[in-house]
């Protein structure tokens, strides 16, 4: 895609370093942003800020933090993955195509994140050795995922979600949501893997400048799958929770996500130029999403807004991020 | 020049194997339906085809300039939904309405596709974010507009989407092929039209060579802008009625016959003509998958398949920063 043009701007060695010295702005700002819209909303509507509506939007963060943060895998090797969102509603048909007994758990769990990781591992070889771009790629698997789960549930999924998804999906404990608690774990183990590993520094390396990384020895193309391995895998897990959440299965859980996904990694500093951002800055992202959805409704506003407000923030804040790349 | 020439050069290659592609993926789906039904091969089914792929046709033209430049148009959907709306809602059924309405609805169409190319111009940011942006926005405001189908439109306004010319042609599609002749013309054989190739192939070259690059942009939003506000007119005229979701498949649905005819999402290189192709296999290949008596569940597959063929036979330049 083109998104390398726009890396053509920026010196590469120079935004591998800003990943790891960054001007004050460009790593915080996203941050002071989310407090802002925080107290704002409180100011106007106290019931923003009650213990239920906290729970209620942590709970919907969870499933969209683990999409984001496979996401910033994929955009930080210069890619993008359409396919989560379709590779969500395949997991939440896979949950309910066992018999609904706890027993199977591990069984689903097994089965939907080896369906995320071969979808994921498909758009890494088209990206790769096929050099498709990533945007038709992952678009292309997309469709081909809907069309399969079109065909195996006629249209009409049915079945029951083991009650053991349920409970992950939407109990709290003492207010806690347990599935914020598995983001939690999944942001932990993945923000390792990414800023305090090897692997994590190829990924950096492998988007910030592919022709470095190969002259260096890096297997560019085994990084670049990997991370569409991972993206794959997690929104499988993604999925599994949002279908818990959910309780009834359709064949579009997850919709939208995939654009929330991205929008949420590039609010969050993570560059469509490939090699720059970080998990901490997605999740920020994500979470001004859901807070701006929920604070449209508290303080009164057409629900109609929400999808405004959001286009408008991803315009806004993309621009931010563009200006000092550019300097 | 150099520039010029080599982007000329790049453009009859793209363009070529792209057309070759197509043209084999035609031939092959026609003589499976040749072989599948008696009925295929019937002037009134390939009429028919060509009857349906004329919305398609439309927006793929405008998302095939923004393709070339190197960017990409993901608010064409929420145009389409927001100028359907618009076109029936404020035409209500009043026939002294229907020109200066349908007037305003292109003159939308323009106009958003003018913020698009600014914001993209200005900010630097990337198209896809741009448009996912305003798209959004778009979408809003439709259904600020209207939660459901609105308005209607008087007798004869469905002449755009099911009169028939002598020997059955449809109007639309026929008004669309001549449309996409006209552009493949002009982007021959214009100056403006070498410059979208140019500012595809290479931004950076094209500023520096004092080419326009900012007007171009603009330019292809416009125009995309535009055929997207002319496809909901299309919509509104088949349907009857503006809904306002009647956009959201086309956004993706636009990309399809673009890369499928061999126009390159990097940018620089393919053409509208492959597009036009591009549109006619997508209409046969469901209509083929009809008369398969597929269920519709695996026409998608299909889609699907035929973009990974497609594509991966294509292979993208290699750009190295």
């Amino acid at each position: 895609m083109t998104m390398a043009k726009a890396n053509q701007a920026a010196p590469v060695p120079r935004a591998s370093l800003t990943a790891r010295a960054p001007d004050f702005v460009r790593s915080y700002g996203i941050f002071i942003f989310l407090i802002a819209a925080i107290v704002v909303t409180f100011a106007i509507s106290p019931a923003f800020l009650s213990g239920a509506n906290v729970s209620n939007m942590l709970m919907q963060l969870a499933p969209l933090g683990i999409v984001v943060i496979g996401q910033t895998f994929v955009v930080l090797v210069r890619g993008l993955d359409l396919s989560v969102a379709s590779v969500m509603a395949t997991a939440a048909v896979i949950a309910t195509s066992f018999g609904g007994q706890n027993s199977d758990a591990a069984l689903i769990f097994l089965a939907c994140i080896g369906m995320g990781a071969a979808t994921g591992l498909a758009n890494g070889l088209l990206v790769t050795k096929r050099n498709v771009s990533p945007f038709l790629a992952t678009l292309a698997m997309m469709i081909v995922l809907q069309g399969l789960r079109f065909a195996a549930t006629q249209g009409a999924p049915s079945g029951n979600i083991p009650s053991l998804f349920r409970q992950l999906g939407s109990a709290t404990l003492s207010g806690m949501p347990y599935n914020l608690l598995v983001m939690i774990v999944v942001a932990i183990l993945f923000g390792i893997l990414l800023h305090r590993s090897a692997f994590g520094r190829r990924v950096y390396i492998t988007g910030g400048n592919p022709v470095t990384a190969r002259l260096v020895g890096i297997a560019a193309d085994r990084v670049t799958i990997l991370c569409y391995v991972i993206c794959g895998s997690l929104a499988a897990l993604a999925g599994l929770i949002l279908s818990g959440f959910v309780g009834v299965v359709d064949n579009f859980v997850g919709r939208g996500f995939e654009l929330d996904s991205i929008v949420a990694a590039v609010m969050g500093g993570v560059a469509l130029s490939g090699g720059r951002g970080s998990i901490a800055g997605a999740l920020a992202g994500a979470t001004i999403l859901v807070v701006l959805s929920n604070a449209v409704v508290m303080v009164g506003m057409p629900v109609q807004l929400q999808i405004i407000v959001k286009g408008l923030v991803i315009i806004i804040a993309a621009s931010l991020y563009v200006r000092p790349a550019r300097a | 020049m150099t520039v010029q020439s080599s982007s000329l050069r790049r453009f009859f290659r793209g363009s070529q194997v792209g057309l070759f592609v197509v043209i084999g993926l035609l031939i092959l789906l026609f003589v499976i339906g040749v072989s599948v039904s008696d009925r295929f091969a019937t002037s009134r089914n390939i009429l028919n085809v060509y009857e349906q792929s004329t919305g398609l046709a439309l927006v793929s033209l405008g998302q095939t300039l923004a393709i070339l430049t190197g960017g990409i148009d993901l608010s064409v959907g929420s145009i389409i939904s927001l100028s359907s709306m618009l076109t029936s809602g404020l035409i209500n059924g009043n026939p002294s309405m229907v020109l200066p309405v349908i007037a305003g609805v292109l003159l939308i169409g323009i106009v958003i596709g003018a913020i698009n190319g600014g914001i993209i111009t200005v900010t630097g940011v990337h198209p896809l974010i741009v448009t996912l942006g305003t798209g959004a926005i778009l979408q809003g405001i439709t259904l600020l507009y209207g939660l459901g189908p609105t308005g209607k439109v008087p007798r004869g306004f469905d002449y755009f989407a099911y009169g028939r010319l002598p020997a059955g042609f449809s109007v639309g599609a026929t008004f669309a092929l001549v449309v996409f002749l006209l552009a493949a013309f002009l982007l021959r054989n214009t100056r403006t039209g070498r410059h979208i190739y140019a500012v595809g192939d290479d931004p950076h070259a094209a500023t520096l060579m004092g080419l326009p690059t900012r007007r171009v942009i603009m330019l292809v939003y416009i125009l995309s802008g535009f055929f997207a506000s002319l496809t909901a007119i299309y919509l509104v005229s088949r349907f009857g009625v503006g809904q306002p979701y009647t956009g959201a498949n086309y956004t993706l649905s636009s990309i399809t016959p673009v890369v499928v005819g061999g126009t390159m999402l990097a940018g620089g290189r393919g053409g509208v003509l492959g597009t036009l192709l591009g549109v006619y296999l997508v209409s046969l290949l469901n209509n083929l998958l009809n008369f398969l008596d597929v269920s519709t569940h695996f026409q998608l597959v299909a889609q699907g398949l035929v973009i990974i063929a497609a594509v991966s036979l294509y292979v993208e330049k290699r750009r190295i920063a």
